[in-house]
């Protein structure tokens, strides 16, 4: 089996379906690309069991035929290389594959195709176009609340919402929760799924920024997308994802309205005072009246900041992780923000104050709890 | 001049000196403190009772039989760790950087002191001073580093005070038997022992890649001390590393209810301790010895945390894990790690928002009325009607 191909079209497909395998595979042979011949179609496909992606590129030949090669050596070949035509010459008995280049000859093992894990084909499912604009951002809006706890499987992907009117990403680590509700994004039927964060993760840095549509196929265990010559299956998370909806207080009568850019940047100054490990920060409210304020006892740190706002409700003093509140604040986009709140041990909400026409964010994070006494 | 001047404090005897001082009877007598049953240990003598060879951490029982007559307290250490803090703050008002090393001895980096007082006479002032002030008997020890002047304190002890001159510190540790350097313990200076060493000197004419060999890392730091060099710094603050409890039964047990329970009520008072400091922990051990001393620890790292239901299963899951073997129980323990100073974070999806309001309620009941005055009802011994 011989194939050509162009040795930099080659590493930038490798390259986008290379982050799919695992450091340490279950099994080895997924440390390997499945290359498919199929004629002039390079089919290549990387797994780690959970997820799979797969892409397509044209080459020069007129064999079919299969083989695995280890990706890693492949990768690092690729990447030393200028650019070139280069030939693959397999041996079907021995899986021995010969790369030759303008340069010379590289010889590595590959392996017996077969023991390739299969592919889940897309069966009885509901499919969902979504333009890859609008999935990015549910994806870049949600990720990075989705939990690292393993003990909380259901926390460790994105919980999609299909629904006829409107589509909700919902992603929470028990300490903070993020709801990106799209109303342009609809299926036929109620659905819900939860996608795990690596294949959120990969799929991100491979979906095009511009409107390019990307089909999107739910059965009751996988999830498919594609779009331009990648395709992507993941398992879902077989698990029931946490009522979030009862989680989100109602009522919250206590609503401090403010320049969202000066938040932040008061927010990340006081927490450079806050206790490095948990970066909890303190603030104070009273009429038209905020003040942050850190300190990191252990050194002695302290800082505190008085800013100009709108604040309508009773007084108080409640406490956060400043790193929650940063990094929520950093993925809106809003001018002005506002932040409601009911009581110091219950949640507080964020929310924009300019919405964009078919896009409704609503962001809540858990306080700590202050010691009253003490 | 480089070099620096290093003083090691150490209290003589602190707990029975507090107690002598709290009861002027026990002076001149052997006093022992540490638990009262045959089971417990040792954990302070008096001098005279050392006469006896009771010596610190040896069982009870063994030190009655080498001193009969011996005063045997319980020991009070809230006291003991008030009178601590009255020698540490004399200490530290006086001194430029202290680092406390335990409860009962400090160490003071004196280094540019010479230019204005002279080291050696302004730290016998301020031993004078301390035993002036807390009627306790304290020691010291005056030299370039930490490691000589502990072993200066230590070779004066009690009641003394030693300036071991710059250059002077290998002739000083020479003619010690190895066991006197800190870094030394009961396996080191047996393995040195059968290489033939029993004397510093020796130790410190040893090839060091032969100690590297044998020792590994620590080898090269065996060889430096016992050449009088150690470059650690006095450090002037010692973040609290860990918090434990630990409980040694009257009799061996293999009652996993009884465990259980103990294990909350341990955890429980724990947690309140944790609170009570401003702290979270983010990583709890667990630790099992059975009746045949073999002790077993497993450990578990979790989001930092104070609150009681989460460490409370944490505790009894990693019970649960570690025993296994149906054994006789001899000590169990708990003991929180990696604590930082915070304040409790609250979930979306456990009942926290109830549960830590409520443990802040108890816990200023507990400060009222005393750490029993409320608790879980498995803590309650039913023959006493109390929370044991």
């Amino acid at each position: 089996m011989k194939f050509v191909v162009s040795s930099s079209v080659l590493l930038k497909q490798l390259s986008t379906v290379n982050g799919v395998i695992a450091n340490n595979p279950i099994v080895p042979i997924l440390e390997n690309f499945l290359f498919q011949i199929d004629q002039t179609q390079l089919t290549v496909t990387a797994s780690d069991l959970q997820t799979v992606m797969i892409t397509t590129l044209a080459v020069e030949s007129s064999d079919t035929g299969a083989i695995a090669i280890p990706a890693r050596l492949l990768l690092d070949t690729l990447r030393g290389l200028p650019d070139q035509p280069i030939t693959f010459k397999v041996d079907r008995d021995t899986f021995g594959t010969e790369i030759i280049t303008e340069n010379g000859r590289y010889k590595l093992s590959g392996e017996n195709p077969i023991d390739f894990p299969k592919v889940p084909q897309v069966t009885k499912s509901l499919s969902v176009q979504i333009s890859a604009d609008i999935l990015g951002a549910a994806i870049a809006n949600t990720i990075f609340a989705v939990s690292n706890d393993d003990l909380r499987p259901a926390m460790t992907g994105v919980y999609v919402q299909l629904s006829p009117e409107y589509t909700n990403f919902v992603a929470t680590d028990g300490h903070r929760l993020i709801r990106y509700k799209r109303s342009d994004v609809k299926s036929e039927y109620d659905s819900t799924m939860i996608i795990p964060r690596k294949a959120l993760n990969l799929l991100k840095s491979s979906l095009p920024s511009d409107d390019t549509t990307v089909t999107s196929d739910f059965s009751s265990s996988n999830a498919f997308f594609s779009f331009n010559n990648i395709r992507m299956i993941c398992r879902l998370i077989d698990e029931r994802f946490p009522d979030y909806e009862n989680a989100i207080p109602q009522n919250n009568p206590n609503v401090l309205t403010i320049n969202r850019s000066e938040f932040l940047g008061s927010l990340k100054r006081i927490s450079i005072y806050s206790n490095k490990t948990t970066h909890q920060i303190r603030l104070k409210l009273a009429k038209n009246d905020l003040v942050i304020s850190a300190e990191d006892l252990d050194y002695s740190n302290e800082a505190n900041e008085r800013l100009m706002c709108d604040y309508d409700g009773d007084e108080m003093e409640i406490g956060f992780n400043a790193k929650f509140m940063v990094e929520m604040l950093s993925n809106l986009t809003s001018n002005m923000i506002s932040l409601e709140m009911s009581q110091p041990n219950r949640a507080g909400l964020i929310i924009p104050a300019d919405k964009k026409a078919d896009e409704d964010i609503l962001m809540l994070v858990m306080p700590v709890m202050l010691n009253t006494y003490a | 001049m480089n070099d620096k001047a290093i003083v090691h404090m150490d209290l003589d005897s602190f707990f029975v000196g507090v107690e002598q001082l709290r009861d002027s009877q026990l002076v001149g007598k052997p006093v022992i403190i540490g638990g009262q049953s045959d089971r417990g240990v040792v954990s302070a003598c008096s001098y005279e009772a050392r006469k006896f060879g009771v010596r610190s951490a040896m069982p009870m029982k063994l030190a009655r039989q080498l001193c009969p007559d011996a005063i045997v307290l319980r020991g009070d250490y809230d006291a003991y760790s008030s009178y601590s803090k009255m020698v540490t703050d004399i200490i530290t008002e006086n001194a430029p950087v202290v680092e406390k090393a335990s409860i009962d001895e400090f160490y003071l980096d004196m280094t540019g002191m010479e230019r204005f007082f002279g080291t050696w006479k302004f730290a016998t002032e301020l031993r004078q001073k301390v035993i002036k002030e807390t009627g306790l008997s304290i020691s010291m020890g005056l030299s370039i580093n930490k490691t000589v002047s502990k072993v200066a304190t230590n070779e004066i002890k009690p009641a003394g005070q030693l300036f071991i001159e710059t250059g002077n510190e290998r002739n000083f540790l020479a003619p010690l038997t190895v066991s006197k350097i800190p870094l030394i313990g009961n396996v080191t200076s047996q393995t040195l022992r059968n290489m033939g060493v029993t004397h510093v000197g020796t130790l410190s004419q040893m090839p060091l890649k032969l100690l590297e060999k044998t020792f590994g890392k620590i080898g090269k730091t065996l060889w430096e001390r016992a050449n009088g060099i150690d470059f650690s710094p006095v450090i002037p603050f010692h973040e609290q590393k860990g918090m434990s409890k630990e409980m040694t039964f009257q009799q061996d047990t293999t009652d996993v209810n009884l465990l259980n329970n103990l294990f909350i009520s341990m955890t429980e008072q724990l947690c309140y301790d944790l609170r009570k400091s401003g702290h979270c922990t983010g990583c709890i051990s667990v630790k099992v010895r059975y009746s045949n001393f073999d002790t077993h620890t497993k450990q578990l790292n979790i989001p930092i945390t104070s609150a009681d239901h989460v460490l409370i299963k944490a505790s009894l899951d990693l019970f649960q894990k570690l025993y296994d073997r149906r054994l006789l129980i001899r000590l169990i323990g708990i003991r929180f790690t990696k604590l930082v100073r915070a304040l409790e974070q609250l979930n979306l999806f456990d009942n926290s928002t109830k549960v830590v309001p409520l443990y802040d309620a108890m816990d200023r009941i507990r400060d009222k009325y005393g750490s029993d005055a409320i608790g879980r009802a498995v803590r309650i011994d039913k023959k006493n009607k109390r929370i044991s």
